[in-house]
Protein backbone atom coordinates (compact mmCIF):
# COMPACT_ATOMS: atom_id res chain seq x y z
CA UNK A 1 0.00 0.00 0.00
CA UNK A 2 1.62 3.54 -0.92
CA UNK A 3 1.81 5.75 1.55
CA UNK A 4 -0.26 9.11 1.21
CA UNK A 5 0.57 12.49 3.00
CA UNK A 6 -2.41 14.11 3.22
CA UNK A 7 -3.35 17.42 5.74
CA UNK A 8 -4.22 16.36 9.26
CA UNK A 9 -7.01 18.41 10.50
CA UNK A 10 -5.50 20.37 13.15
CA UNK A 11 -8.77 21.94 13.66
CA UNK A 12 -9.76 18.57 16.10
CA UNK A 13 -6.77 18.93 18.43
CA UNK A 14 -6.85 22.38 19.09
CA UNK A 15 -7.46 21.00 23.14
CA UNK A 16 -4.18 19.20 23.06
CA UNK A 17 -2.40 21.31 21.35
CA UNK A 18 -2.98 24.50 23.62
CA UNK A 19 -1.51 22.50 26.24
CA UNK A 20 1.44 22.02 24.25
CA UNK A 21 1.79 25.47 23.47
CA UNK A 22 1.24 26.30 27.78
CA UNK A 23 3.87 23.61 28.28
CA UNK A 24 6.37 25.97 26.25
CA UNK A 25 5.20 29.28 27.50
CA UNK A 26 5.92 27.59 31.16
CA UNK A 27 9.16 27.04 30.31
CA UNK A 28 9.70 29.75 28.64
CA UNK A 29 8.66 31.95 31.97
CA UNK A 30 11.15 29.96 33.67
CA UNK A 31 14.13 31.11 31.92
CA UNK A 32 12.60 34.94 31.55
CA UNK A 33 11.39 35.20 35.25
CA UNK A 34 13.41 35.84 38.25
CA UNK A 35 13.36 33.51 40.88
CA UNK A 36 11.25 34.58 43.60
CA UNK A 37 8.85 35.64 40.96
CA UNK A 38 8.50 32.28 39.43
CA UNK A 39 4.78 31.81 41.28
CA UNK A 40 3.60 33.86 38.31
CA UNK A 41 3.75 30.59 36.20
CA UNK A 42 1.05 28.76 37.97
CA UNK A 43 -1.39 31.48 36.32
CA UNK A 44 -0.27 30.44 32.74
CA UNK A 45 -0.73 26.89 33.43
CA UNK A 46 -4.56 27.82 34.88
CA UNK A 47 -5.31 30.21 31.87
CA UNK A 48 -4.02 27.59 29.17
CA UNK A 49 -6.13 24.56 31.36
CA UNK A 50 -9.60 26.94 31.13
CA UNK A 51 -8.68 27.75 27.48
CA UNK A 52 -7.98 24.54 26.50
CA UNK A 53 -11.35 23.73 28.16
CA UNK A 54 -12.97 26.34 26.44
CA UNK A 55 -11.74 25.32 23.00
CA UNK A 56 -13.21 21.88 23.63
CA UNK A 57 -16.86 23.86 22.37
CA UNK A 58 -15.12 24.91 19.17
CA UNK A 59 -15.18 20.84 17.70
CA UNK A 60 -18.48 19.09 16.78
CA UNK A 61 -18.19 16.09 18.82
CA UNK A 62 -21.29 14.35 17.42
CA UNK A 63 -19.66 13.62 14.38
CA UNK A 64 -16.98 11.45 15.29
CA UNK A 65 -14.26 13.04 12.75
CA UNK A 66 -10.86 11.51 12.35
CA UNK A 67 -7.51 12.49 11.50
CA UNK A 68 -3.89 11.82 11.24
CA UNK A 69 -5.30 8.53 9.22
CA UNK A 70 -7.31 7.75 11.67
CA UNK A 71 -5.20 7.47 14.80
CA UNK A 72 -6.64 10.55 16.39
CA UNK A 73 -10.58 10.89 16.92
CA UNK A 74 -12.80 13.87 18.38
CA UNK A 75 -16.11 11.83 19.37
CA UNK A 76 -18.40 11.39 22.54
CA UNK A 77 -16.15 9.46 24.39
CA UNK A 78 -12.83 11.45 23.97
CA UNK A 79 -14.94 14.99 24.99
CA UNK A 80 -15.78 13.44 28.10
CA UNK A 81 -12.41 12.30 29.01
CA UNK A 82 -10.86 15.80 27.68
CA UNK A 83 -13.33 17.45 30.20
CA UNK A 84 -12.44 15.36 33.60
CA UNK A 85 -8.65 15.60 32.35
CA UNK A 86 -9.18 19.21 32.67
CA UNK A 87 -11.08 19.47 35.38
CA UNK A 88 -8.70 17.58 37.00
CA UNK A 89 -5.95 19.46 36.13
CA UNK A 90 -7.45 23.20 37.04
CA UNK A 91 -7.80 21.66 40.80
CA UNK A 92 -4.67 20.24 40.96
CA UNK A 93 -2.78 23.44 39.79
CA UNK A 94 -5.28 25.11 42.67
CA UNK A 95 -4.24 23.10 45.31
CA UNK A 96 -0.82 22.25 44.60
CA UNK A 97 0.72 25.94 43.82
CA UNK A 98 1.27 27.84 47.38
CA UNK A 99 2.27 23.74 48.76
CA UNK A 100 4.81 23.63 46.45
CA UNK A 101 6.58 26.97 47.47
CA UNK A 102 6.15 27.37 50.90
CA UNK A 103 5.99 23.37 52.01
CA UNK A 104 8.80 20.27 51.98
CA UNK A 105 12.02 22.72 52.54
CA UNK A 106 11.46 25.32 50.97
CA UNK A 107 12.71 26.01 47.05
CA UNK A 108 13.86 22.46 46.99
CA UNK A 109 10.37 21.82 44.40
CA UNK A 110 10.72 23.80 41.33
CA UNK A 111 7.11 25.16 40.56
CA UNK A 112 7.61 25.47 36.39
CA UNK A 113 9.20 22.13 36.47
CA UNK A 114 6.45 20.66 38.26
CA UNK A 115 3.76 22.61 36.09
CA UNK A 116 5.63 21.20 33.04
CA UNK A 117 5.15 17.79 34.10
CA UNK A 118 1.77 18.15 35.01
CA UNK A 119 0.75 19.27 31.48
CA UNK A 120 2.56 16.36 30.17
CA UNK A 121 0.44 13.82 32.28
CA UNK A 122 -2.42 15.71 31.42
CA UNK A 123 -2.08 15.80 27.87
CA UNK A 124 -1.20 12.22 27.94
CA UNK A 125 -4.72 11.28 29.52
CA UNK A 126 -6.02 13.60 26.91
CA UNK A 127 -4.48 11.52 24.08
CA UNK A 128 -5.53 8.35 25.58
CA UNK A 129 -8.97 9.20 25.62
CA UNK A 130 -8.79 10.83 22.02
CA UNK A 131 -6.98 6.95 20.70
CA UNK A 132 -8.05 5.33 17.55
CA UNK A 133 -4.90 3.13 17.28
CA UNK A 134 -2.85 0.97 20.02
CA UNK A 135 0.27 2.81 19.01
CA UNK A 136 -1.01 6.54 20.00
CA UNK A 137 -2.71 4.53 23.10
CA UNK A 138 0.65 3.15 24.02
CA UNK A 139 2.17 6.74 23.83
CA UNK A 140 -0.32 8.37 25.85
CA UNK A 141 -0.35 6.26 28.85
CA UNK A 142 3.40 6.57 28.46
CA UNK A 143 3.41 10.34 28.57
CA UNK A 144 1.17 10.56 31.89
CA UNK A 145 2.84 7.52 33.49
CA UNK A 146 6.35 9.06 32.83
CA UNK A 147 5.53 11.94 34.23
CA UNK A 148 3.30 11.11 37.43
CA UNK A 149 6.80 9.03 38.53
CA UNK A 150 9.01 12.09 38.28
CA UNK A 151 5.88 14.02 40.22
CA UNK A 152 6.04 11.39 43.16
CA UNK A 153 9.78 11.56 43.88
CA UNK A 154 9.44 15.29 43.10
CA UNK A 155 10.32 16.32 46.86
CA UNK A 156 14.00 14.77 46.03
CA UNK A 157 15.38 15.27 49.83
CA UNK A 158 12.51 13.30 51.34
CA UNK A 159 13.34 9.50 51.21
CA UNK A 160 9.68 8.78 51.70
CA UNK A 161 8.78 10.49 48.22
CA UNK A 162 11.93 9.10 46.70
CA UNK A 163 10.79 4.85 47.89
CA UNK A 164 7.34 5.78 46.64
CA UNK A 165 8.79 7.22 43.12
CA UNK A 166 10.82 3.71 42.72
CA UNK A 167 8.36 1.64 43.65
CA UNK A 168 5.37 3.14 41.38
CA UNK A 169 8.22 3.57 38.45
CA UNK A 170 8.97 0.06 38.71
CA UNK A 171 5.66 -1.61 39.09
CA UNK A 172 4.54 0.86 36.34
CA UNK A 173 7.23 0.09 34.02
CA UNK A 174 7.13 -3.42 34.18
CA UNK A 175 3.25 -3.25 33.94
CA UNK A 176 3.91 -1.01 31.07
CA UNK A 177 5.87 -3.94 28.91
CA UNK A 178 3.15 -6.42 30.19
CA UNK A 179 1.11 -4.02 28.23
CA UNK A 180 2.45 -3.47 25.15
CA UNK A 181 3.47 -7.30 24.75
CA UNK A 182 -0.29 -7.75 24.63
CA UNK A 183 -0.33 -5.14 21.72
CA UNK A 184 2.17 -7.16 19.95
CA UNK A 185 0.30 -10.21 20.36
CA UNK A 186 -3.33 -8.34 19.20
CA UNK A 187 -1.01 -7.15 16.19
CA UNK A 188 0.28 -10.67 15.73
CA UNK A 189 -3.43 -12.07 15.64
CA UNK A 190 -5.34 -9.73 13.70
CA UNK A 191 -2.81 -8.04 11.50
CA UNK A 192 -3.60 -4.40 12.42
CA UNK A 193 -3.52 -1.73 15.71
CA UNK A 194 -6.57 0.17 14.59
CA UNK A 195 -8.75 -0.14 16.97
CA UNK A 196 -12.25 -0.23 14.96
CA UNK A 197 -10.57 -2.71 12.26
CA UNK A 198 -9.17 -4.77 15.51
CA UNK A 199 -12.87 -5.02 16.27
CA UNK A 200 -14.36 -6.18 13.22
CA UNK A 201 -11.03 -8.52 13.01
CA UNK A 202 -11.67 -10.06 15.90
CA UNK A 203 -15.51 -10.19 15.23
CA UNK A 204 -14.53 -12.16 12.14
CA UNK A 205 -11.95 -14.72 13.63
CA UNK A 206 -14.45 -15.47 16.58
CA UNK A 207 -17.09 -16.09 13.97
CA UNK A 208 -20.20 -17.08 16.44
CA UNK A 209 -17.80 -19.55 18.07
CA UNK A 210 -17.98 -19.61 22.63
CA UNK A 211 -14.17 -19.47 22.92
CA UNK A 212 -11.48 -17.54 21.55
CA UNK A 213 -8.65 -19.34 20.07
CA UNK A 214 -5.22 -18.80 22.77
CA UNK A 215 -3.71 -16.75 21.33
CA UNK A 216 -6.14 -14.24 21.56
CA UNK A 217 -6.89 -15.13 25.21
CA UNK A 218 -2.90 -14.51 25.61
CA UNK A 219 -3.49 -10.84 24.27
CA UNK A 220 -6.45 -10.19 26.38
CA UNK A 221 -5.21 -11.27 29.80
CA UNK A 222 -1.68 -9.42 28.71
CA UNK A 223 -3.69 -6.26 27.88
CA UNK A 224 -5.91 -6.69 30.74
CA UNK A 225 -3.08 -7.30 33.45
CA UNK A 226 -0.75 -4.61 32.30
CA UNK A 227 -4.02 -1.69 32.49
CA UNK A 228 -5.01 -3.55 35.81
CA UNK A 229 -1.75 -2.14 36.93
CA UNK A 230 -2.58 1.37 36.21
CA UNK A 231 -5.67 1.94 37.58
CA UNK A 232 -4.75 0.22 40.76
CA UNK A 233 -7.19 -2.82 40.87
CA UNK A 234 -6.53 -6.05 43.38
CA UNK A 235 -4.20 -7.64 43.01
CA UNK A 236 -2.47 -5.24 40.82
CA UNK A 237 -2.37 -2.54 43.59
CA UNK A 238 1.38 -2.88 45.33
CA UNK A 239 2.34 0.50 44.25
CA UNK A 240 -0.59 2.38 45.16
CA UNK A 241 -0.68 2.82 48.89
CA UNK A 242 3.32 3.61 49.01
CA UNK A 243 3.09 6.06 45.82
CA UNK A 244 0.18 7.92 47.41
CA UNK A 245 1.62 7.91 50.75
CA UNK A 246 5.09 9.15 49.77
CA UNK A 247 4.56 11.79 47.33
CA UNK A 248 3.89 15.23 47.78
CA UNK A 249 0.26 15.61 48.90
CA UNK A 250 -1.06 17.64 45.74
CA UNK A 251 0.39 14.97 43.57
CA UNK A 252 -1.56 12.32 45.12
CA UNK A 253 -4.77 14.44 44.72
CA UNK A 254 -3.81 14.61 41.19
CA UNK A 255 -2.33 10.95 40.30
CA UNK A 256 -5.73 9.58 42.37
CA UNK A 257 -7.40 11.17 39.55
CA UNK A 258 -5.97 11.77 35.85
CA UNK A 259 -3.89 8.16 35.53
CA UNK A 260 -6.71 6.54 36.83
CA UNK A 261 -9.30 8.26 34.17
CA UNK A 262 -6.52 7.89 31.65
CA UNK A 263 -6.31 3.69 32.05
CA UNK A 264 -9.97 3.38 32.38
CA UNK A 265 -10.15 5.22 28.85
CA UNK A 266 -8.01 3.09 27.69
CA UNK A 267 -9.54 -0.27 28.95
CA UNK A 268 -12.89 0.95 27.44
CA UNK A 269 -10.65 1.69 24.35
CA UNK A 270 -9.12 -1.75 24.34
CA UNK A 271 -11.50 -3.92 25.77
CA UNK A 272 -15.16 -2.52 25.17
CA UNK A 273 -14.57 -1.15 21.60
CA UNK A 274 -11.10 -3.02 20.18
CA UNK A 275 -12.02 -6.27 21.99
CA UNK A 276 -15.77 -6.12 22.29
CA UNK A 277 -16.83 -9.15 20.33
CA UNK A 278 -15.00 -11.04 22.94
CA UNK A 279 -16.92 -9.33 25.45
CA UNK A 280 -18.33 -12.71 26.95
CA UNK A 281 -14.78 -14.17 27.79
CA UNK A 282 -13.58 -10.97 29.66
CA UNK A 283 -16.76 -9.66 31.58
CA UNK A 284 -16.78 -12.09 33.84
CA UNK A 285 -12.82 -11.62 34.61
CA UNK A 286 -14.05 -7.51 35.08
CA UNK A 287 -16.83 -8.83 37.25
CA UNK A 288 -14.32 -10.71 39.38
CA UNK A 289 -11.62 -8.51 39.37
CA UNK A 290 -14.34 -5.78 40.57
CA UNK A 291 -15.48 -7.52 43.38
CA UNK A 292 -12.22 -8.17 44.81
CA UNK A 293 -10.97 -4.83 44.07
CA UNK A 294 -13.49 -2.93 46.13
CA UNK A 295 -13.66 -5.34 49.22
CA UNK A 296 -10.25 -5.11 49.57
CA UNK A 297 -9.54 -1.33 48.90
CA UNK A 298 -12.12 -0.90 51.51
CA UNK A 299 -11.57 -2.93 54.07
CA UNK A 300 -7.70 -2.47 54.24
CA UNK A 301 -8.29 1.31 54.37
CA UNK A 302 -10.29 0.66 57.53
CA UNK A 303 -6.73 -0.32 59.62
CA UNK A 304 -5.44 3.11 58.40
CA UNK A 305 -4.25 5.58 60.82
CA UNK A 306 -2.55 8.00 58.27
CA UNK A 307 -5.29 9.64 56.00
CA UNK A 308 -3.04 9.44 52.54
CA UNK A 309 -2.67 5.92 52.88
CA UNK A 310 -6.30 5.60 54.02
CA UNK A 311 -7.66 7.99 50.95
CA UNK A 312 -5.18 5.40 48.65
CA UNK A 313 -6.99 2.20 49.84
CA UNK A 314 -10.15 4.35 49.75
CA UNK A 315 -9.26 5.07 45.98
CA UNK A 316 -8.50 0.91 45.09
CA UNK A 317 -12.11 0.93 46.71
CA UNK A 318 -13.46 2.97 44.31
CA UNK A 319 -11.98 1.68 41.19
CA UNK A 320 -13.80 -1.52 42.15
CA UNK A 321 -17.33 0.15 42.20
CA UNK A 322 -15.94 1.56 38.50
CA UNK A 323 -15.46 -1.83 37.15
CA UNK A 324 -18.66 -2.69 38.09
CA UNK A 325 -19.87 -0.29 35.28
CA UNK A 326 -17.42 -1.75 32.65
CA UNK A 327 -18.70 -5.38 33.61
CA UNK A 328 -22.34 -4.52 33.03
CA UNK A 329 -21.02 -4.12 29.12
CA UNK A 330 -22.28 -6.21 26.82
CA UNK A 331 -20.88 -6.52 22.89
CA UNK A 332 -24.29 -8.58 21.81
CA UNK A 333 -26.91 -6.95 23.55
CA UNK A 334 -25.65 -3.00 24.28
CA UNK A 335 -26.55 -1.05 27.65
CA UNK A 336 -25.99 2.23 27.46
CA UNK A 337 -25.95 2.80 31.14
CA UNK A 338 -22.76 0.69 31.47
CA UNK A 339 -19.71 2.87 30.04
CA UNK A 340 -22.37 5.96 30.90
CA UNK A 341 -22.41 5.63 34.74
CA UNK A 342 -18.44 4.87 34.27
CA UNK A 343 -17.22 8.35 33.06
CA UNK A 344 -19.88 9.49 35.04
CA UNK A 345 -18.28 8.45 37.95
CA UNK A 346 -14.51 9.29 36.94
CA UNK A 347 -16.42 12.80 36.40
CA UNK A 348 -17.88 12.53 40.01
CA UNK A 349 -14.52 11.04 41.77
CA UNK A 350 -12.66 13.95 40.35
CA UNK A 351 -14.26 16.41 42.61
CA UNK A 352 -14.63 14.31 45.79
CA UNK A 353 -11.49 13.06 46.11
CA UNK A 354 -9.26 15.65 44.59
CA UNK A 355 -11.29 17.55 47.60
CA UNK A 356 -10.59 14.87 50.49
CA UNK A 357 -7.18 15.27 49.49
CA UNK A 358 -6.93 18.86 49.51
CA UNK A 359 -8.31 18.98 52.93
CA UNK A 360 -4.79 17.25 53.71
CA UNK A 361 -2.66 19.90 52.13
CA UNK A 362 -4.54 22.55 54.20
CA UNK A 363 -4.00 20.98 57.64
CA UNK A 364 -0.50 20.92 56.33
CA UNK A 365 0.16 24.56 55.63
CA UNK A 366 -1.38 24.60 59.28
CA UNK A 367 1.66 23.05 60.41
CA UNK A 368 -0.62 19.83 61.18
CA UNK A 369 0.49 15.86 60.03
CA UNK A 370 -1.25 13.53 58.02
CA UNK A 371 -2.24 11.34 60.29
CA UNK A 372 -6.05 11.00 61.56
CA UNK A 373 -5.34 12.88 64.66
CA UNK A 374 -4.16 16.04 62.75
CA UNK A 375 -8.36 16.17 62.30
CA UNK A 376 -8.80 16.61 66.00
CA UNK A 377 -11.07 19.30 66.82
CA UNK A 378 -10.74 20.82 63.30
CA UNK A 379 -15.22 21.59 63.76
CA UNK A 380 -13.97 24.03 66.55
CA UNK A 381 -10.63 25.35 64.58
CA UNK A 382 -12.15 25.93 60.76
CA UNK A 383 -15.87 25.17 60.43
CA UNK A 384 -15.94 26.15 57.00
CA UNK A 385 -12.84 23.37 56.27
CA UNK A 386 -14.73 20.66 58.24
CA UNK A 387 -17.87 21.38 56.73
CA UNK A 388 -16.10 20.40 53.11
CA UNK A 389 -14.36 17.54 54.30
CA UNK A 390 -17.40 15.95 55.46
CA UNK A 391 -19.18 16.62 52.10
CA UNK A 392 -16.05 14.72 50.48
CA UNK A 393 -16.33 12.17 53.00
CA UNK A 394 -20.11 11.76 53.09
CA UNK A 395 -20.02 11.76 48.69
CA UNK A 396 -17.09 9.18 49.02
CA UNK A 397 -19.12 7.19 51.02
CA UNK A 398 -22.21 7.82 48.90
CA UNK A 399 -24.85 9.56 50.75
CA UNK A 400 -27.61 11.54 48.81
CA UNK A 401 -28.11 14.25 47.47
CA UNK A 402 -24.46 14.07 46.95
CA UNK A 403 -22.59 13.46 43.54
CA UNK A 404 -21.07 10.25 45.09
CA UNK A 405 -23.97 8.73 45.86
CA UNK A 406 -25.34 9.68 41.90
CA UNK A 407 -22.34 7.77 40.59
CA UNK A 408 -23.16 4.91 42.65
CA UNK A 409 -26.36 4.98 42.02
CA UNK A 410 -25.86 4.57 38.26
CA UNK A 411 -23.11 2.01 38.59
CA UNK A 412 -25.85 -0.25 40.29
CA UNK A 413 -28.34 0.72 37.68
CA UNK A 414 -25.93 -0.42 35.03
CA UNK A 415 -25.39 -3.89 36.87
CA UNK A 416 -29.00 -4.30 37.17
CA UNK A 417 -29.55 -3.44 33.67
CA UNK A 418 -27.26 -6.57 32.53
CA UNK A 419 -28.92 -8.24 34.85
CA UNK A 420 -25.58 -9.22 37.40
CA UNK A 421 -27.49 -8.43 40.80
CA UNK A 422 -25.20 -10.04 42.62
CA UNK A 423 -22.73 -7.62 41.52
CA UNK A 424 -25.23 -4.81 42.71
CA UNK A 425 -25.33 -6.13 46.05
CA UNK A 426 -21.47 -6.00 46.28
CA UNK A 427 -21.58 -2.39 46.01
CA UNK A 428 -24.01 -1.43 48.22
CA UNK A 429 -22.08 -3.86 51.01
CA UNK A 430 -19.13 -2.40 50.22
CA UNK A 431 -19.97 1.15 50.76
CA UNK A 432 -21.26 0.18 54.04
CA UNK A 433 -17.73 -1.41 54.90
CA UNK A 434 -16.33 2.27 53.47
CA UNK A 435 -18.70 4.15 55.71
CA UNK A 436 -16.25 2.84 59.00
CA UNK A 437 -13.26 5.46 57.83
CA UNK A 438 -15.17 8.02 56.04
CA UNK A 439 -16.97 8.46 59.42
CA UNK A 440 -14.29 8.37 61.35
CA UNK A 441 -12.61 11.17 60.16
CA UNK A 442 -16.14 13.03 60.45
CA UNK A 443 -15.73 11.96 64.49
CA UNK A 444 -12.17 12.81 64.93
CA UNK A 445 -12.97 16.20 63.51
CA UNK A 446 -16.03 16.92 65.62
CA UNK A 447 -15.97 15.17 68.56
CA UNK A 448 -12.35 15.12 69.42
CA UNK A 449 -10.53 18.05 71.04
CA UNK A 450 -8.29 20.30 69.29
CA UNK A 451 -4.12 19.12 69.92
CA UNK A 452 -1.13 20.36 68.66
CA UNK A 453 0.48 23.55 67.28
CA UNK A 454 -1.72 25.41 65.10
CA UNK A 455 -0.32 27.79 62.88
CA UNK A 456 -2.81 30.12 61.24
CA UNK A 457 -1.69 31.24 57.26
CA UNK A 458 -3.55 32.35 54.29
CA UNK A 459 -3.93 29.90 51.27
CA UNK A 460 -6.51 31.97 49.28
CA UNK A 461 -6.10 29.94 46.35
CA UNK A 462 -6.15 26.95 48.08
CA UNK A 463 -9.66 27.80 49.61
CA UNK A 464 -10.80 28.92 46.24
CA UNK A 465 -10.31 25.38 45.41
CA UNK A 466 -11.24 23.59 48.24
CA UNK A 467 -14.95 26.07 48.23
CA UNK A 468 -15.55 25.19 44.13
CA UNK A 469 -14.91 21.10 44.87
CA UNK A 470 -17.25 21.29 48.14
CA UNK A 471 -20.06 23.33 45.91
CA UNK A 472 -19.14 20.91 43.31
CA UNK A 473 -19.62 17.71 45.25
CA UNK A 474 -23.11 18.95 46.14
CA UNK A 475 -24.48 21.38 43.04
CA UNK A 476 -23.37 18.54 40.21
CA UNK A 477 -25.17 15.48 42.98
CA UNK A 478 -28.82 18.27 42.10
CA UNK A 479 -27.77 18.27 38.69
CA UNK A 480 -26.31 14.77 37.60
CA UNK A 481 -28.65 14.87 34.93
CA UNK A 482 -27.51 17.11 32.07
CA UNK A 483 -23.97 14.85 32.70
CA UNK A 484 -24.98 11.78 32.81
CA UNK A 485 -26.77 12.94 29.44
CA UNK A 486 -23.23 13.78 27.76
CA UNK A 487 -21.52 10.62 29.45
CA UNK A 488 -24.22 8.96 27.69
CA UNK A 489 -23.20 10.33 24.13
CA UNK A 490 -20.56 7.52 24.13
CA UNK A 491 -22.82 5.52 22.63
CA UNK A 492 -22.25 7.53 19.13
CA UNK A 493 -18.76 7.07 19.52
CA UNK A 494 -18.82 3.31 19.34
CA UNK A 495 -21.14 2.42 17.04
CA UNK A 496 -22.34 -0.48 18.60
CA UNK B 1 19.70 -22.16 3.71
CA UNK B 2 16.93 -22.34 5.82
CA UNK B 3 13.70 -20.72 5.81
CA UNK B 4 12.61 -18.31 8.86
CA UNK B 5 9.82 -19.29 10.55
CA UNK B 6 7.40 -17.02 12.03
CA UNK B 7 7.44 -19.47 15.16
CA UNK B 8 11.02 -19.01 15.49
CA UNK B 9 10.32 -15.01 16.38
CA UNK B 10 7.54 -15.80 18.30
CA UNK B 11 9.51 -18.70 20.79
CA UNK B 12 12.44 -16.16 21.14
CA UNK B 13 9.90 -13.36 21.74
CA UNK B 14 8.43 -15.30 24.44
CA UNK B 15 11.58 -16.81 26.19
CA UNK B 16 13.01 -13.36 26.49
CA UNK B 17 9.67 -11.59 27.97
CA UNK B 18 9.52 -14.92 30.47
CA UNK B 19 13.45 -13.97 31.30
CA UNK B 20 12.60 -10.45 32.09
CA UNK B 21 9.08 -11.21 33.87
CA UNK B 22 10.52 -13.65 36.31
CA UNK B 23 13.77 -11.35 36.99
CA UNK B 24 11.82 -8.59 37.72
CA UNK B 25 9.54 -10.72 40.27
CA UNK B 26 12.55 -12.86 42.18
CA UNK B 27 15.58 -10.15 41.48
CA UNK B 28 15.76 -7.52 44.54
CA UNK B 29 18.89 -5.32 43.14
CA UNK B 30 16.53 -1.96 41.90
CA UNK B 31 18.75 -2.05 38.59
CA UNK B 32 18.86 -5.45 37.79
CA UNK B 33 15.20 -5.24 38.19
CA UNK B 34 14.96 -2.35 35.87
CA UNK B 35 17.34 -4.17 33.29
CA UNK B 36 14.76 -7.40 33.15
CA UNK B 37 12.26 -4.83 32.30
CA UNK B 38 14.32 -3.51 29.41
CA UNK B 39 14.72 -7.19 28.24
CA UNK B 40 10.41 -7.54 28.26
CA UNK B 41 10.75 -4.23 26.24
CA UNK B 42 13.44 -6.37 23.62
CA UNK B 43 11.10 -8.97 24.16
CA UNK B 44 7.64 -7.07 22.65
CA UNK B 45 10.16 -5.70 19.85
CA UNK B 46 11.14 -9.25 18.66
CA UNK B 47 7.39 -10.11 18.79
CA UNK B 48 6.21 -6.90 16.67
CA UNK B 49 8.92 -7.06 13.89
CA UNK B 50 8.35 -10.96 13.71
CA UNK B 51 4.57 -10.33 13.10
CA UNK B 52 5.54 -6.95 10.54
CA UNK B 53 7.70 -9.83 9.04
CA UNK B 54 5.12 -12.39 8.86
CA UNK B 55 2.20 -9.92 7.24
CA UNK B 56 4.69 -8.17 5.08
CA UNK B 57 3.57 -4.94 6.92
CA UNK B 58 5.49 -1.90 8.02
CA UNK B 59 3.08 -1.17 11.11
CA UNK B 60 5.01 -3.44 13.45
CA UNK B 61 8.00 -2.63 12.82
CA UNK B 62 7.33 1.14 13.04
CA UNK B 63 5.48 0.33 16.64
CA UNK B 64 9.10 -1.50 17.61
CA UNK B 65 10.51 2.05 16.66
CA UNK B 66 8.12 4.02 19.19
CA UNK B 67 8.62 1.57 21.58
CA UNK B 68 12.48 1.62 21.82
CA UNK B 69 12.16 5.45 22.11
CA UNK B 70 9.88 5.26 24.71
CA UNK B 71 11.84 2.37 26.79
CA UNK B 72 14.74 5.32 26.50
CA UNK B 73 12.75 7.70 27.84
CA UNK B 74 11.72 5.38 30.77
CA UNK B 75 15.31 4.91 31.24
CA UNK B 76 16.11 8.20 31.36
CA UNK B 77 13.31 8.77 34.30
CA UNK B 78 14.16 5.29 35.90
CA UNK B 79 17.80 5.71 36.14
CA UNK B 80 17.21 9.49 37.89
CA UNK B 81 14.95 8.15 39.93
CA UNK B 82 17.99 5.80 41.50
CA UNK B 83 19.79 8.48 40.81
CA UNK B 84 18.29 10.71 43.50
CA UNK B 85 17.66 7.78 45.49
CA UNK B 86 21.32 6.69 45.97
CA UNK B 87 21.88 9.64 46.99
CA UNK B 88 19.90 9.93 50.08
CA UNK B 89 20.95 6.14 51.29
CA UNK B 90 23.63 4.32 49.59
CA UNK B 91 22.03 1.43 48.73
CA UNK B 92 20.38 -0.24 45.54
CA UNK B 93 18.32 -3.04 47.16
CA UNK B 94 14.55 -2.98 47.04
CA UNK B 95 14.36 -4.64 50.76
CA UNK B 96 16.47 -1.65 52.50
CA UNK B 97 14.00 0.94 50.66
CA UNK B 98 10.95 0.29 53.27
CA UNK B 99 10.15 3.68 55.28
CA UNK B 100 6.72 3.81 54.54
CA UNK B 101 3.84 1.66 55.88
CA UNK B 102 4.71 2.36 59.61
Amino acid sequence: MPLELVHPDWGLIVPQLIIVGTIIAILTADLILPRDKQGAVSWIAMVGLVASLASLLTIDWTAGDTTFNEMFRADSFSLFVNMVVLAAGVLAVMISSSYVQSLEERGTMPMPEYLVLVMFSILGAMIVGASGDLLILFIGIEMGSLATYVLTGFARRRMTSLEGALKYFLLGSFSSAILVFGMAWIYGTTGTTSIPEISQQVGTIMNGEQFPEPALLLALLLVAIGLAFKIAAVPFHMWTPDAYQGAPTPVSAYMSVVPKVAGFAALVRVLAEGLGPLSDTWLLLIAILAIITMFYGNIVAISQRDVKRMLAYSSIGHTGYILVGLAAYNHDVPIEMSIGSVLFYLFAYTFMNIGAFAVVTWLQHRGQGVDLDSFNGLGVRSPLTALAMTVFMFSLMGVPPLIGFYAKYYVILAAIEAEMIWLAVAVVLASAVSAFFYLRVVVAMYFNDPEGEWRPQATPLLGLGLLIMAVGTVALGFFSGPVLDLAMNWVDAFEV
Amino acid sequence: MNELMPEQFMFLSAALFIIGMVGVLTRRNVLVIFMCVELMLTAVNIAFVGFAWEFSQMTGQIFALFVIAIAAAEAVIGLGIIMALTRQRDTVDINEVRELRQ
